[in-house]
């Protein structure tokens, strides 16, 4: 569904991505772990055409998509959910919901509002509130929601779990779960090792604008150097 | 009674023509265009309703359409360049447009008066079709807002990067703000050169700029009522206070600093969110 061949980026003089290629087929949880600076949300970021290429490709279901804006790729059917809940605070989350409709253009929702609820009751009971008002979970499920009303086929998500506390981490990759269930492709980066690798089939490990390793989850997470560096298990 | 009241008709009438130079500036900067052209492009449109007038004998319907449709190209022509910049530099940008539209309409003496200004433009806008047009420009301002074309134009002023990832297109939106923020100075630069006589070209220049900029940031930048409130309280204000006509600007920027500094909202949207708090509150739940 995605092919990344050889991605190179670089911005303010640094080399963040030095020949990344990588792959998520349909209804895939892949996981991208690794340390800070690694090039993981670089990686998304140049897929969703926040962030330009130097040279490689990135193929969605069989489509160019390397040097397209923003908003073309959204129209293609990838969403992403930048990393720190970055939900509009002065809007209430009703409102903050139908903004998400925009990624839709002409193509059919795959979740509408009703649906977007059931996955995360609390947003219906919140809907009128501002969503600066919401706590970081909630938020966290709003931008989600928010990228689901964009009919994605492809959802990215950045550091879902990143400064949210352990119990609402759990309800977040639950509600995660019961969208891949639904048939969801996702691409996610995590720094949490272990719940990136407990919730995906698939994992990339990136080191240094590099893939070092890849395989299924579940042995990477009884791989020796993954346990030592990523696990903080000896 | 009927006196009283016909004493205030020239003030009502400026009321009017301002709102809608008012809208003109609050539609660009809702969707997150710090762009001041408004003075200018307002200009545009008067000196094409003048020019049809006086030279060319045109309708005054003809003129007005004309200096709409003017003030509206010239608008999406500045957004071209305006969309490679930022902030403060697309208002720096701005503000050297008016300089610039100032300059030529001078040099370009031959068809727009120059220095002296464009005079005999026959009076044929009253009360009324002012009254209509700034309802009507009221009534598309509410209507954008509302509708999802509002609320694209939030989420580039709240967050550009996360609106370009919602696949809003950034360059789209703000062009097709900048078209209606330049038809709005148009039609009401037209509706002012059918109403004053004369039209002079420092009449659209800095000074104009800031008085169309403080109506917005004095009454609010978020909902249709403040470019309402804002203008009503600066327009009404110097004539209260008659006696003080000598220190007129400085309490003019006295009341600019004052609600920058304790309403950053502006009065109207201060006013609505006060009161949208303690609805929430009365309902028992947690005010926004």
């Amino acid at each position: 569904m995605l092919e990344v061949r050889d991605l190179r980026v670089h911005y303010s003089g640094i080399q963040a991505l030095r020949g990344v290629s990588l792959d998520v087929r349909k209804g895939e949880t892949v996981a991208l772990i690794g340390p800070n600076g690694a090039g993981k949300s670089s990686l998304l970021n140049t897929i969703s055409g926040l962030v330009a290429k130097d040279t490689g490709a990135i193929t969605f279901e069989g489509q160019r998509i390397d040097g397209l804006a923003p908003w073309s790729v959204t129209k293609a059917g990838i969403l992403q959910v930048p990393e720190g809940r970055q939900v509009f605070a002065e809007m209430t989350v009703l409102e903050n919901l139908q903004v998400g409709e925009t990624a839709l253009a002409e193509r059919a929702p795959t979740y509408g509002l009703e649906d977007v609820y059931k996955v995360f009751p609390i947003l219906r009971e919140r809907r009128d509130q501002r969503a600066g008002s919401l706590s970081g979970g909630q938020q966290q499920m709003l931008v989600i929601g928010r990228a689901l009303m964009g009919g994605p086929r492809l959802l990215l998500l950045d550091e879902p779990s990143l400064g949210l506390a352990p119990v609402i981490i759990a309800q977040v990759f639950e509600a995660l779960a019961e969208l891949k269930a639904q048939g969801l492709t996702i691409l996610l980066v995590e720094q949490n090792a272990h719940l990136a690798l407990t919730s995906s089939d698939r994992a990339y490990v990136i080191e240094q604008g590099k893939i070092v390793k890849s395989d299924e989850s579940r042995s990477l997470a009884t791989d020796p150097e993954v346990t030592a560096l990523y696990l903080g298990q000896d | 009674m009927s006196g009283f009241i016909a004493g205030y008709i020239p003030l009502l009438d400026l009321y009017l023509i301002h709102l809608g130079l008012a809208f003109s500036q609050y539609i660009v900067l809702r969707a997150g265009v710090f762009s001041l052209a408004t003075a200018a492009l307002a200009g545009i449109g008067a000196y094409t309703a003048g020019i049809f007038a006086v030279k060319l004998g045109m309708h005054p319907v003809l003129g007005v359409l004309a200096g709409t449709v003017m003030g509206m190209a010239a608008a999406i022509v500045l957004s071209i360049p305006l969309a490679r910049l930022r902030g403060v530099y697309q208002a720096i940008a701005t503000v050297a447009f008016i300089q610039i539209f100032v300059s030529l309409n001078i040099y370009a003496e031959p068809i727009t008066g120059g220095a002296l200004g464009l005079n005999g433009i026959p009076k044929t806008v009253g009360t009324g079709i002012l009254a209509i047009a700034a309802i009507a420009a009221t009534y598309v301002i509410w209507a954008v807002e509302r509708g999802r074309l509002g609320r694209a134009f939030n989420a580039i002023r709240q967050d550009e990067a996360v609106a370009a990832s919602l696949g809003i297109s950034i360059v789209r939106h703000q062009m097709l703000a900048f078209a209606l923020s330049g038809a709005l100075a148009g039609l009401f630069g037209a509706l002012e050169a059918y109403h004053a006589y004369a039209l002079d070209p420092n009449q659209f220049g800095f000074h104009l700029l800031i008085t169309v900029l403080s109506y917005v940031i004095l009454g609010g930048r978020n909902s249709v009522i403040g470019p309402v409130v804002g203008t009503a309280i600066l327009i009404i204000l110097p004539e209260l206070a008659r006696f003080l006509a000598e220190y007129r600007m400085v309490i003019y920027g006295a009341m600019l600093i004052i609600v920058i500094n304790y309403m950053p909202k502006g009065i109207a949207d201060t006013v609505r969110d006060a009161v949208r708090a303690g609805r929430l509150k009365r309902r028992g739940e947690d005010p926004a």
